[in-house]
């Protein structure tokens, strides 16, 4: 039973952190709250969903559309929305609205499309998985489980170690101060999205595969990984994969103990504690904000 | 005409949780991401009231007010002490969680089944039934929070609280207590809305939790924004105008469940608009200019 608990946890924690990585690549980089990841991780599912279904595509090859249309539309905010606005030197908070419009706009776009209803990508049947310590584990959620860790390690090489990701790093922690040192901040604000994006994308497919989806469960996701950045510090990868792991965990081993029902409000509590004592995260470094 | 009568008390509704939005967004540049959530606390808690203790109307607004008060402190006390985005976060938090709870917590709010049965209010013997007595009431509340908020945005306190929108380290280098002040005006606006929550619960009878959802909330900041931040009355007409206008849809004969999404389609679409070209909405004085990182 606790055996099952554990890797009931550790899938939930995988889901959480794929979907906490895009978030926090945008939130770091930008400083931008982005909501509309909520709606875009819910678009991959349901246009691969729309593929296999609809047009009958094989599974690999739906997936490459599902996450080349939710980069599409993750470009579509940044280069008709975000940039204009920050042409025009708009605060970030303005940005956010822009944000919070979109995803409704998306949202619904989705719900008129595919009814309110649970869909499922699921073509073959449930099996019954492979048996660890009496604990039973799918193929799928293996994938869910080594794609999180994959992915995460990739995005931790990408920032540390290749040009492009320094360049995030540097804008992340002074656009103006990039821009004087040459670097070309909107194109690596581009590129952030299109990272940012492609990971929703990829997050929502993989966990499609394992569950059902409805138009609106993007924002419970959301809620997931932002409280995974906040726990972890939403400047460090290995905070962000680290924070999944204790939201996933508490939840699934507090639902041991208490109801199912509760399993949402142990998040809020979670998220209570750390704005309370540590309020950086585990990782993070306490800063102070200067104010000229 | 009924129809039209039904319009004109969820005008009243809205604008009633809309200005008390505005106390927290316009005025004081808090985005609250949470507002529907208040408004659901205030109905569940008139609508449980009402079912299981047969209490009175007015008793049951209370009621409401000071649950939507003391949960708004569990928000703001831990995220209004912080910099930057902590706020926002945690009123994002907030909305789905209690939207969770409403759905998920079946032996008390019956979740997705919803609360059947909410009796009409009756004040001092007398029972409203009709649209028109409905109306008169909402009207009446709505009125009385436009007056009350008015109070508070041109009093000493209200200077405050637009100090802190534009300068918050400033206001606080003059000897405020930003904290207080920010505080304080959250709870309020959060108990406001929950008379907004009551009112409807007992107007339709039924609720369940689809009512209350973050896209509800999105609503709400819409009007705020689009009527105009920091202006009163701005959330008056917004409240008309985002009401009124999607009607349309159902008018030239969009099928309800198609409506319902056009017009969430309708008002995100404006907000990003509004954004984009006219920050400042239809009668703002504000633009949330103030840029935190």
């Amino acid at each position: 039973m606790l055996s099952q608990q554990l890797i009931n946890g550790l899938i939930s924690s995988a889901a959480i952190c794929l979907v906490a990585l895009g978030f926090a690549l945008v939130y770091r980089v930008t400083g931008l709250f982005h909501i509309a990841h909520g709606a875009l991780y819910v678009a991959g599912m349901y246009v691969t969903y729309a593929c296999i279904s609809i047009a009958g595509l094989a599974l690999g090859f739906a997936i490459m559309v599902g996450v080349g249309i939710t980069i599409a539309l993750g470009l579509v905010f940044e280069i008709g929305v975000s940039r204009p606005l920050r042409r025009k030197k708009s605060s970030i908070l303005v940005i956010f609205v822009a944000s919070l419009g979109f995803y409704v706009v998306l949202q619904n776009v989705i719900s008129l499309l595919f009814g309110n209803g649970t869909r499922s990508i699921r073509t073959w049947s449930i099996r019954e998985g492979w048996e660890i310590l009496g604990a039973h584990i799918t193929p799928v959620q293996v994938i869910i489980i080594a794609s999180a860790i994959t992915l995460s390690i990739a995005v931790m090489i990408f920032q540390r170690w290749t040009k492009m990701g320094q360049g995030m790093r540097a804008v992340a922690s002074d656009p103006e101060l990039a821009s004087i040192s040459g670097l070309n901040v909107n194109n690596i604000i581009l590129l952030t999205f299109v990272l940012g994006s492609a990971l929703a994308g990829i997050a929502g497919i993989v966990v499609s595969l394992d569950a059902d989806m409805t138009p609106t469960m993007g924002m419970r996701a959301l809620l997931m990984g932002v409280v995974a950045v906040i726990v972890g510090g939403r400047n460090s990868i290995p905070g962000v994969a680290l924070g999944a792991l204790i939201l996933g965990m508490t939840q699934h081993l507090g639902t041991w103990q208490i109801s199912a029902k509760w399993q949402d409000a142990i998040v809020f509590v979670i998220l209570l504690i750390f704005l309370l004592f540590r309020p950086q995260g585990f990782f993070g470094k306490k800063m102070r904000t200067v104010h000229v | 005409m009924t129809y039209l009568l039904h319009l004109f008390i969820l005008v009243g509704i809205y604008a009633i949780l809309s200005m008390s939005l505005n106390l927290i967004s316009g005025y004081t540049g808090l985005l609250s991401i949470a507002h529907a959530g208040f408004y659901g606390i205030g109905a569940y808690v008139a609508a449980l009231m009402a079912l299981h203790a047969h209490t009175n109307f007015l008793l049951n607004i209370a009621c409401g007010i000071v649950a939507a008060g003391l949960l708004s402190l569990v928000v703001a006390v831990p995220s209004l002490r912080l910099r930057g985005d902590y706020f926002v976060i945690a009123t994002f938090a907030f909305q789905i969680i209690a939207f969770s709870i409403m759905n998920n917590w079946v032996s008390v709010t019956a979740g997705p089944f919803g609360l059947p049965g909410i009796p009409r209010p009756e004040i001092l013997g007398f029972t409203f039934v009709t649209h028109i007595h409905f109306l008169v009431l909402v009207g009446a509340f709505a009125v009385l929070a436009l007056f009350f908020l008015n109070r508070i945005v041109h009093s000493p306190y209200g200077r405050v609280l637009r100090a802190i929108r534009e300068d918050e380290v400033f206001t606080q280098s003059l000897g405020k207590n930003v904290t207080y002040f920010k505080i304080s005006v959250f709870v309020t606006g959060a108990a406001i809305a929950s008379i907004g929550g009551a009112l409807y619960a007992h107007y339709i009878t039924f609720i369940d939790p689809t009512s209350f959802t973050i896209n509800e909330s999105i609503f709400i900041l819409a009007i705020v924004i689009i009527g105009g931040s920091g202006n009163l009355v701005g959330s008056i007409v917004g409240a008309l105008v985002l009401v009124m206008v999607p009607e349309f849809f159902r008018f030239i004969g969009m099928p309800s469940a198609i409506a319902a999404n056009m017009r969430q389609i309708f008002y995100g679409g404006l907000l990003v608009l509004f954004m984009m070209f006219m920050p400042e909405g239809f009668l703002g004085e504000y633009t949330f200019k103030k840029g935190e990182r």
